[in-house]
């Protein structure tokens, strides 16, 4: 067994917690990015970090939250990187044919392109909040940004997506 | 929750990374494996540094003294200068 998949230091093994978090790490990427090949460079980044300083894993936990903050950091790194594909409009969100309703996956892919839409501090708040579940005090420490900051994103958020739904014919059950 | 924040979760569910994806990462993390250099080859290169910094130190050294030389023929030179203006000015009254 090489260094990589254990660090002797700690116990902690390489290989499975890549096994654990890489489906976190890697849709933290992608529902920011919107973009599979680019969201896999991010998390495969992440996962280098991760073994340059295995040695200080304290804990599985510790290794998630460490591997969340990192994603997140990489992955607005990577969005403010991006030249070839310019950023989606809301104008550019196409209106669907038939109105979505709740539960269709028409309705999820809406949902996922309007989010692409927004600015990538609600962008991302959006995700640690309906993606990882995280609540607004734990956003604000991934993110590093005031607590206040982040139930604005969230609240703005909300709202501008409700309006762009009515608009498209989708509302309340 | 209401039926928009529940909507929101199914949309942003986790999802995979293609097939192969931790077989990837850990062939190139191993490549990348950096090995650590020998105490030897790190005194070594301390050693080059230094005498490095000491060669332009005293190269430094040596133009500074060219200079001050420079500057002090030049000002013998003004001097000099100065005392024939002078004579001549006085010859010519």
């Amino acid at each position: 067994m090489t260094g990589l998949q254990r660090a002797t230091e700690t116990g902690y093994d390489f290989g499975e917690l890549m096994r654990e978090h890489r489906s976190m790490v890697f849709s933290v990427a992608y529902h920011f990015l919107r973009d599979r090949d680019q969201a896999e460079e991010v998390a495969q980044d992440v996962f280098f970090s991760l073994h340059r300083n295995l040695a200080a894993v304290q804990s599985t936990a510790h290794a998630g939250n460490w591997l969340r903050k990192v994603a997140v950091q990489r992955s607005i790194d990577a969005a403010r990187r991006r030249t070839r594909r310019p950023q989606v409009s809301l104008e550019d969100v196409a209106e669907p044919s038939t109105r979505p309703t709740s539960g269709d996956p028409m309705l999820g892919d809406l949902l996922r392109k309007l989010i692409a839409t927004l600015p990538e501090g609600p962008r991302m708040a959006m995700v640690l909040r309906y993606q990882e579940d995280l609540d607004p005090a734990e956003i604000a420490e991934v993110m590093e940004i005031p607590l206040g900051t982040v139930k604005s994103h969230i609240q703005r958020s909300l709202v501008l997506l409700r309006e762009k739904l009515a608009r498209r014919g989708v509302g309340e059950r | 929750m209401d039926w928009l924040e529940e909507e929101l979760k199914s949309a942003l569910s986790r999802k995979e990374p293609s097939e192969g994806f931790d077989a990837r990462v850990t062939a190139a993390a191993q490549r990348r494996k950096v090995t650590p250099m020998p105490r030897r080859w790190l005194a070594a290169a301390a050693a080059v540094i230094v005498l490095a910094g000491a060669g332009e130190g005293y190269r430094w050294h040596q133009g500074q003294v060219a200079k001050d030389q420079v500057m002090l023929a030049m000002r013998i030179a003004g001097g000099k200068l100065n005392r024939v203006q002078t004579q001549i000015a006085g010859e010519r009254q």
